[in-house]
């Protein structure tokens, strides 16, 4: 059996908290409310692996001006000055940094990758073999964002073919 | 005061100098290197007071470099800032030396708290 999952929604909304008031939100004026729509439309995503102890995904979905204002809140830009790798290089960190908090959660022996950004919606990537456990939703500005968790299943672990 | 960040994100070494400056410690020297090689080298030659360090990063991790650095008998100040934070992280981490551990997201208040004691 996998290993009990001990990173839950509550955990991950606490973290997601915690990305807003540090980069997105330190003046606390605009939080991402939630909508508990796990199937909001995206058009961007980025995500992080994790294997080892526990073996998934976590991903970071947004429109493309949630993921524009967001690079210009992180690079302190205006919205206009914010290039391609700029949102490119922010949603990567986005997911960096929600991973890394969902690694420190999980049993010793986990690994992370770097970040991997798709300038396309989350619904285009596919993940062989996961479920999606958890999730936070919201909407940011009136934008859609999402962090989701995605459980590889263990049946297929060490079989190729 | 010269203080080296070293982090393979571009946005993050961002970050790190707007929320030094935003803490009150934009007035030093800082530098930037953008994998662990690049870290080594910098904190090699341009002899820093301060590095700040990623901890995942391409050619040498952080602990590597700060491993480095103190084999070849190197003692600056150096500290992780890094998304990743296992409790297996924070005792390698002291064990090779490091000052401090900053845990992402951070503020700049989590700064001010590390930093004021070290930069004054």
């Amino acid at each position: 059996m996998s290993v009990e999952v001990e990173v839950d929604e509550s955990d991950l909304a606490e973290m997601v908290e915690q990305v807003w008031e540090s980069y997105l939100d330190p003046e606390g004026v605009s939080p991402l409310i939630p909508t508990y729509d796990e199937n909001q439309p995206s058009e961007v995503h980025s995500s992080v692996s994790i294997t080892g102890s526990w073996s998934g995904h976590v991903v970071y979905a947004s429109s493309r001006a949630a993921a524009q204002r967001a690079a210009a809140a992180f690079l302190a830009m205006e919205l206009e000055e914010v290039s391609e790798e700029d949102i490119s290089d922010t949603l990567g960190e986005l997911a960096n940094i929600v991973g890394g908090n969902v690694k420190a959660m999980l049993p010793p022996g986990a690994q992370l990758s770097l970040p991997q950004v798709v300038l396309a919606p989350e619904a285009s990537a596919r993940f062989p073999n996961t479920e999606r456990i958890s999730g936070v939703y919201g909407m940011w500005e009136g934008e859609p964002v999402s962090i989701s968790m995605w459980q590889s299943s263990t049946d297929n672990k060490e079989e190729g073919a | 005061m010269k203080i080296l960040i070293a982090d393979d994100s571009r946005v993050m070494r961002q970050i790190v100098v707007r929320t030094l400056r935003q803490a009150g410690f934009g007035d030093h020297d800082l530098v930037e290197a953008a994998d662990g090689k690049e870290a080594l080298d910098m904190a090699t030659e341009q002899k820093p007071d301060l590095v700040i360090s990623d901890w995942n990063m391409p050619h040498l991790t952080g602990i590597e470099v700060l491993r480095q650095l103190r084999a070849a008998g190197n003692n600056v100040k150096f500290g992780f800032v890094t998304s990743e934070c296992t409790p297996e992280m924070k005792s390698a981490a002291e064990g090779a030396g490091a000052a401090f551990f900053i845990v992402k997201p951070f503020t700049a208040e989590r700064f001010d708290e590390v930093f004021a004691p070290i930069l004054g």
